[in-house]
């Protein structure tokens, strides 16, 4: 794939020749992505090169490059932070042009009043973070962590994370959004397109939003999101993030209106029934269950590793033979996180309280080791910031999602037990890490207030071996098969698969759907907004005739 | 003329099909400056089979839909019809409460169902619906939530169409499709409930977010057939107090400090005159808004769930703290009403005859979102627009509504009127004409433009409007649903 | 070690792009949040250590050809190794700064070296040093101050002043000031004085490691005739390089930073500071005092798997990622000196901004090291000091160079400057 001089002249004319590069070694910069192994043929670790990279400083950049693609034919594809396989261009025999937006990185205004900030795409959330915290605020921070950007959870990606339950779905959190769409208007949303600020996401009318931010977002398949509001929610803590500590065991020491648990139970019954009761409730903060995304089996002893500067993974046979880890292990199997803040000390107290009576209720315990105070520390700084989300990646580099059906607790614990069967089964062979069947890691809700859960399957291969990438993809395989012979509908990793699909495959699946309508409507919403077709399928439809 | 009234019959049956000209004219019209319009006939389908084939019919024919839930009085002209020929499809026999789930606090309705109708049954499961203020009655749920009407409790406004989850919906087209998390599981319901999957997660499916499209849409793009609905738990204690104060401008900063820390459940802020109007009966309102404070902040907190008591208690002491802070004076009573009274009469839906029309038989609303601190601006053009046009500033109700924790502010003017005085009909018209334009020039957001808006708001958003039609041609492409609203005046 | 060896680094790269940050957890503003100077500078992907593994990955399978962009994003870093310490963070499988370095050594081993480096490198051949000075001139900065000759005698501490402290006239008071302090503690020393090498960090970093090794055994050769068993050196990249690098070619002679020195004395009671010093100052962490300056622990193992697939090292790895460098003995030493008020910029430590010299950027790319020189003195002016100081001579030429075309008051200090001032009272 190469692109035409004339087009590359047209391109370089709009952001000048420091900021766009066709040259193999930069194109092949954005073709590698995390997870094209598991999907491309031979395990190559690259997605298709896009023709050029080209870096916008501004919305009308953005635009004219938009009319470019539109010009010659090639598909447009946006990336920010980027993180995934999507990020990249998807079928080898498209022109696709990447469009990284990393110099579009303002904040441009805190409204600390009206409790929203209005960011560029490359902003964020650790940046934005720092900075409302000054003003007594804070901010959802996507479950993928604090190197991600705003712009992209809320308005093209996903956008839950720990704080959802009490801060809101960063779906929910956008007001205004700036939207240059694949046939190069620029719209912008809600009252910002009225020219009265960006307080508000929905109206006049029907919200356009709507056909842009729905569950998964377009991921980039419908155009160019340059900037969005998003709403801020009270932070009840210090102005400055002070941590102490020596990393990788850096440590947010617990301010008065806090209180930060690692919580079990002894089933999964009382699992959703400690979530329903915490619902119900009306406590906590940020609530998640992180830490068993390193395995029950082994990732206590990894996190007392993290929490010691002088371990390595080199510790973990030993300590896990160790009878405390052992009975810790134990304690810890079916455990979560949660962080309570109040707004007055009487507050958290009465949370506090309510809490110890939930966990009566249920049968539930804190667990004491993980609540000391360096690892409750930790976890406070782990979890308020999500700076840590390359652990992901902690045992081999290579991480991939299983699972995570969203629904209600209930809902969850029926496939809990499918999943950890399915992960001991797949790892037995030893391509895998044989981390414990349940590396299950989610929020405490999707859906703000609660109520909406979901548990993602940690599954670690080794990207630098074949044999395991190709277990990787086999498990994948197999999560679906277990999935649907339960009656329980595919999860995330079907949609990681799908990015390695021909049309038809994509097409299939798609008509064989329950409501195979929707993607109808949204080819009539491509057809509309993107005529020459130069968004990619990240954004899915079907086609006329199917 | 005979045909059609055939095909209808056909399809909801005979005794559901009316043209008799009473019904017709009811129909016409409502309490809004929109011209009437009579229907050619109004028919009450029973369920979601018959507004299929309504709507394919109405799709071969070229006729107009108008769908409408909740009972009369209308006031925006959302549903007053926008052509000749059009059948009004009245939901009203659509009133069944499919489900209501305790434990994930989600029941699924009709869009009959009433708000009156609707929270005494959630009441024996432990559970109530988030209320707009002092709903009339027979005001369908479904109907107030696509609207996107305020809701007296901010801090559960995590977006503005909260509490409406998901929805079962008949597009103008005659497709139908679920939005949210329905929208990803088979037509059957029963069979999703039994799957386990409950319509809780809004978004969706895929990358469209469906219901968006449907909330403010004024009937517009398809008519919905039941929806999802999140509640609360039921408190076991409930208190109000109150907050006084001679302006606005003394309250602004506590209402932003208590919608950061999301502090108490209602929370809403009205002049003497709206809650005078909320009140009192009509010989009681302008003695009442002449002891009642020029402003008041409403403040409720309640007890739910576990140690009720104790929540109550720390709610209230925070409450007094912060008071405190900002040199304000917590009331638990004003004007002599009692707690439980207040709580009665304003945390209910509406007595009859709705609360707005007590005073003078008419009422217009103006309303908008904004931010909070630009309040005081849009009541000062609202008070000089009023004083030079005569219109009694001291007759305007006020009513400041925080939406989505705070970000947002429904900030609505009540300007009643005798609707059988010419003159005062003449001189209202103006009034609100003249005011409307004020403010929207002012940047106040219309974001639900009924009537006159319409043309107001669209003209100023040409981006906004011509997403909106292509919007209309995918959903709606023969314009059958409720035509002439918004910024659909034809195809 | 080959580049073939960081090969399943660049496979396990995730593109997370923590290296392009500090770590979040220290973040404290929008404004000083990066950690990369190289892709905040230049931008695309390939100029962040992920980009650079790519890039590596894609030449050892052959998908892509040296050009002249490869070139330029391999070697328009300082290899400051911020992106190894957010990187290593929570990975114990990745070495990006080594992998970097390696790719480095490769492209100049196959004649693709940058061409202001090769006329530095001709220098350095030539004269022993890293400015193309004249090799006989390099001890002048010593002259009457009547030190101790270790080309002639013998002592068990040598004070190395390195090229730069040793040519720079702008610089090489502090040079002066160091043996002074030396002398003041009643330490028993000499220098090597026109004989004193270049150390070859600078070398080994622009990807010349044949070039180090010969300089390196040189010098250590030339301490071994000398007796000397400490070398005390006041630059950074000095003391990285013989206390990181040495020992892989045999070196056991201990190394001190002055700073680490200084520190010493102090608590030893051997320094006394008789002024005040009003000023409020900055401190900035050189890199390769700082998260590069951990102590070397000998390593020679292979990976190994356990639990399926779990990457662990045997033997035991050492793990270099920035938690144990010399971050307290300059600050111990500030805080001691009195009037002297320290306030902090908010990358610092493991965190700390790179002055923009190191890694053969200063030689080759003048834009870019004032840039990001800059951008420090823009942090440190945030905070209110007066001065920023450091404890090495490439970041203070570097500030000073920049400051030239900026409109800043900023003073540049050494660490040793201040020292010296507190402890005498006429000035250099």
């Amino acid at each position: 794939m190469t692109l035409l001089k004339s087009a590359y002249q047209d391109l370089e004319d709009i952001v000048g020749p420091d900021y766009i590069s066709d040259d193999p070694s930069i194109q092949d910069s954005y073709a590698f992505q995390w997870l094209a192994e598991l999907v491309r043929p031979e395990q190559s670790h690259y997605m298709p090169r896009p023709v050029a990279v080209i870096m916008p400083a501004s919305t009308e950049e953005v635009q004219a490059i938009t009319m470019v693609c539109n010009k010659y034919h090639m598909k447009i594809k946006p990336i920010s932070t980027g993180w995934y396989h999507w990020a990249g261009p998807i079928k080898d025999e498209d022109d696709t042009l990447q469009v990284d937006l990393r110099r579009m990185n303002r904040i441009l205004e805190i409204d600390e009043k009206n409790m929203f900030a209005i960011v560029e795409p490359y902003v964020i959330c650790a940046q934005l973070q720092a900075e409302v915290m000054k003003r007594g605020l804070n901010i959802n921070i996507i479950g993928a962590g604090a190197s991600t950007s705003i712009v992209a959870s809320a308005c093209a990606y996903a956008g839950m994370g720990p704080s959802t339950y009490w801060m809101g779905h960063n779906s929910d959190n956008v007001l205004g959004m700036e939207w240059v769409t694949p046939s190069g208007e620029i719209i912008r949303t809600g009252s910002l397109g009225s020219g009265d600020g960006w307080f508000c996401s929905e109206g006049p009318g029907p919200s356009i939003r709507g056909i842009c931010r729905g569950f998964l977002g377009s991921r980039g398949g419908l155009g160019v999101y340059t900037k969005c509001a998003i709403k801020l929610s009270h932070w009840p803590g210090p102005k400055e993030f002070n941590v102490r500590g020596t990393l990788p065991a850096y440590r947010l020491p617990i301010h008065e209106n806090f209180r930060v648990y690692t919580l079990a139970v002894p089933s999964w019954d009382a699992w959703a029934d400690i979530y329903y009761k915490i619902y119900d409730n009306e406590i906590g903060y940020i609530f998640h269950r992180q830490f068993t995304l390193a395995g029950a089996d082994l990732g206590p002893a990894l996190w007392l590793i993290l929490n010691d500067h002088t371990k390595t993974l080199n510790d973990i046979e030993e300590m896990v033979k160790r009878s405390d880890i052992k009975e810790l292990t134990e304690e810890l199997r079916i455990s979560f996180q949660i962080i309570l803040a109040g707004r007055s000390l009487r507050d958290i107290e009465l949370q506090d309280k309510i809490l110890d009576q939930v966990l009566a209720e249920t049968g539930g315990w804190k667990v004491k080791r993980f609540c000391e105070d360096d690892m409750a520390e930790f976890t406070n700084v782990y979890l308020q910031r999500l700076g840590h989300k390359h652990l992901n990646f902690v045992w081999v580099g290579g991480y991939l999602g299983s699972w995570m059906q969203p629904g209600t607790p209930d809902f969850v614990k029926k496939y809990v037990p499918i999943a950890i069967k399915g992960l001991y089964r797949d790892a037995a062979g030893g391509l895998l890490v044989q981390c414990g069947g349940d590396a299950l890691m989610g929020c405490g809700s999707t859906v703000a207030g609660g109520g909406w859960s979901g548990l993602e399957q940690f599954v670690s291969y080794d990207p630098a071996d074949r044999e395991s990438i190709k277990a990787g993809t086999k498990h994948m395989e197999d999560a679906i098969t277990d999935a649907i012979s339960n009656g329980i509908p595919p999860g995330k990793e079907a949609i990681y698969l799908s990015l390695g699909y021909k049309d038809e495959k994509i097409w299939d699946t798609l008509a064989n759907s329950q409501q195979p309508i929707i993607f109808h409507f949204q080819r009539k919403i491509k057809e509309a907004f993107d005529p020459n077709d130069i968004g990619d399928r990240n954004y899915p439809t079907l086609p006329e005739d199917y | 003329m005979e045909k059609k009234k055939e095909h209808l019959d056909r399809i909801v049956g005979a005794e559901y099909v009316f043209d008799d000209p009473q019904t017709l004219e009811a129909y016409a019209k409502d309490l809004s400056f929109v011209l009437p319009i009579k229907p050619q006939f109004v028919v009450k389908p029973k369920d979601i089979d018959e507004i299929k084939m309504l709507t394919k019919w109405a799709n071969e024919k070229g006729t107009p839909l108008i769908p409408i839930s909740s009972g009369p009085p209308h006031f925006y002209g959302d549903t007053v019809p926008g052509a000749p020929g059009c059948i009004i499809v009245d939901l009203s026999r659509m009133n069944k409460i499919l489900r209501i789930d305790r434990r994930n606090r989600i029941i699924i309705i009709e869009p009959g169902v009433t708000y009156s109708q609707i929270q005494p049954e959630l009441v024996k499961y432990g559970l109530r619906v988030t209320m707009p203020l002092l709903p009339r009655g027979n005001k369908s749920v479904i109907a107030s939530l696509l609207e996107r009407q305020p809701t007296l409790i901010s801090r559960y406004n995590y977006s503005l169409p909260e509490p409406l989850r998901n929805c079962g919906v008949v597009w103008g087209c005659g497709d139908i499709s679920y939005t949210g998390h329905a929208g990803n599981g088979s037509y059957s319901l029963d069979e999703q409930w039994n799957a386990g999957h409950i319509p809780i997660d809004p978004r969706g499916p895929n990358a469209t977010d469906f219901m968006r499209l449907l909330t403010g849409a004024q009937g517009s793009l398809g008519i919905v057939v039941w929806a999802s609905v999140k509640c609360e738990v039921l408190p076991s204690i409930r208190k109000l107090f109150f907050i006084s104060a001679n302006k606005f401008e003394d309250l602004m900063d506590f209402s932003y400090r208590l919608q950061r820390l999301r502090l108490g459940d209602e929370l809403l802020l009205a002049n003497n005159k709206l809650l005078a109007t909320m009140l009192g009966n009509s010989d009681q309102v302008r003695d009442l808004k002449e002891k009642l404070p020029p402003w008041v902040m409403i403040i409720g907190i309640s007890g739910r769930a576990l140690l009720p008591d104790e929540k109550i208690d720390v709610q209230e002491k925070d409450l007094t703290d912060l008071v405190q802070q900002y040199g304000l004076n917590l009331q638990s009573e004003i004007v002599g009403i009692s707690n439980k009274e207040m709580i009665d009469t304003i945390l209910n839906p509406s007595t009859e005859p709705y609360w707005k029309l007590k005073y003078k038989g008419g009422c217009e609303d103006i309303f908008f979102l904004t931010t909070l601190e630009k309040v005081p601006h849009y009541i000062q053009i609202m008070n000089e627009t009023a004083n030079s046009l005569n219109y009694p500033v001291s007759d305007i109700g006020i009513y400041i509504q925080p939406q989505h924790q705070g970000v947002s502010n429904h900030c609505e003017f009540n300007l009643p009127f005798n609707p059988n005085d010419l003159k005062e009909l003449t001189k209202i018209k103006e009034l609100y004409s003249k005011v409307s334009e004020e403010l929207i020039k002012h940047g106040a957001y219309f974001s639900r433009p009924y009537g006159m808006w319409a043309n107001l708001v669209y003209n100023r958003d040409a981006q906004s409007t011509m997403v909106l039609r292509k919007i209309k041609k995918i959903f709606d492409p023969n314009y059958i649903m409720n035509p002439g609203k918004l910024c659909f005046k034809s195809l | 070690m080959t580049l073939l060896n960081y090969r399943a680094d660049a496979l396990r790269c995730t593109r997370c792009s923590y290296c392009k940050w500090i770590p979040f957890d220290l973040m404290k503003s929008w404004r000083f949040s990066k950690g990369c100077p190289s892709v905040d500078y230049n931008h695309f992907h390939s100029y962040s250590a992920g980009g650079r593994l790519v890039t590596a990955l894609s030449l050892l399978d052959n998908r892509i050809e040296v050009t002249d962009r490869v070139i330029d994003s391999v070697f328009k870093c300082q290899l400051c190794g911020s992106c190894d310490v957010t990187c290593k963070m929570c990975r114990f499988d990745m070495e990006p700064l080594s992998a970097l370095r390696e790719l480095r050594f490769k492209l100049v081993e196959e004649g693709h070296a940058v061409p202001k480096h090769k006329s530095v490198m001709e220098g350095f051949r030539t004269q022993n040093n890293m400015l193309n000075k004249v090799k006989t001139k390099r001890g002048d900065w010593a002259d009457g101050l009547n030190l101790r000759d270790l080309s002639k005698d013998k002592a068990e501490i040598v004070f190395h002043a390195g090229c730069r402290y040793s040519y720079d006239n702008d610089l090489n008071h502090v040079a002066k000031a160091s043996v002074s302090i030396l002398q003041e503690a009643g330490v028993d020393f000499g220098i090597l004085g026109k004989e004193e090498n270049c150390c070859g960090g600078r070398a080994f970093n622009i990807g010349y490691k044949k070039d180090f090794v010969t300089a390196a055994t040189k010098n250590i050769k030339d301490w071994t005739n000398a007796g000397v068993k400490t070398v005390v050196t006041p630059c950074a990249d000095c003391y990285y390089t013989f206390k990181r690098l040495y020992p892989e070619i045999g070196s056991e002679i201990k190394v001190l930073h002055m700073v680490e020195f200084i520190d010493q004395l102090i608590k030893q009671g051997k320094l006394e500071f008789k002024n005040s010093v009003p000023m409020r100052v900055t401190y900035h962490d050189p890199c390769y005092l700082g998260r590069q300056g951990e102590p070397y622990i000998p390593w020679k193992g292979k990976e190994k798997k356990i639990f399926g697939q779990v990457v662990i090292y045997e033997p035991r790895k050492p793990r270099y990622n920035g938690a144990n460098g010399i971050y307290e003995p300059p600050r111990n030493i500030l805080r001691a000196i009195p009037g002297l008020e320290l306030v902090e910029m908010e990358r610092i430590k493991e965190a700390a901004w790179c002055c923009g010299a190191g890694g053969g950027v200063k030689e080759a790319y003048p834009d870019f090291f004032t840039w990001t020189a800059n951008e420090r003195i823009e942090e440190a002016s945030s905070t209110g000091a007066e001065a920023i100081i450091s404890a090495c001579p490439w970041c203070e030429r570097n500030f000073i160079d920049a400051m030239k075309e900026g409109d800043t008051n900023m003073k540049v200090f050494d660490v040793i400057e201040l020292v010296y001032k507190a402890i005498r009272k006429e000035d250099f």
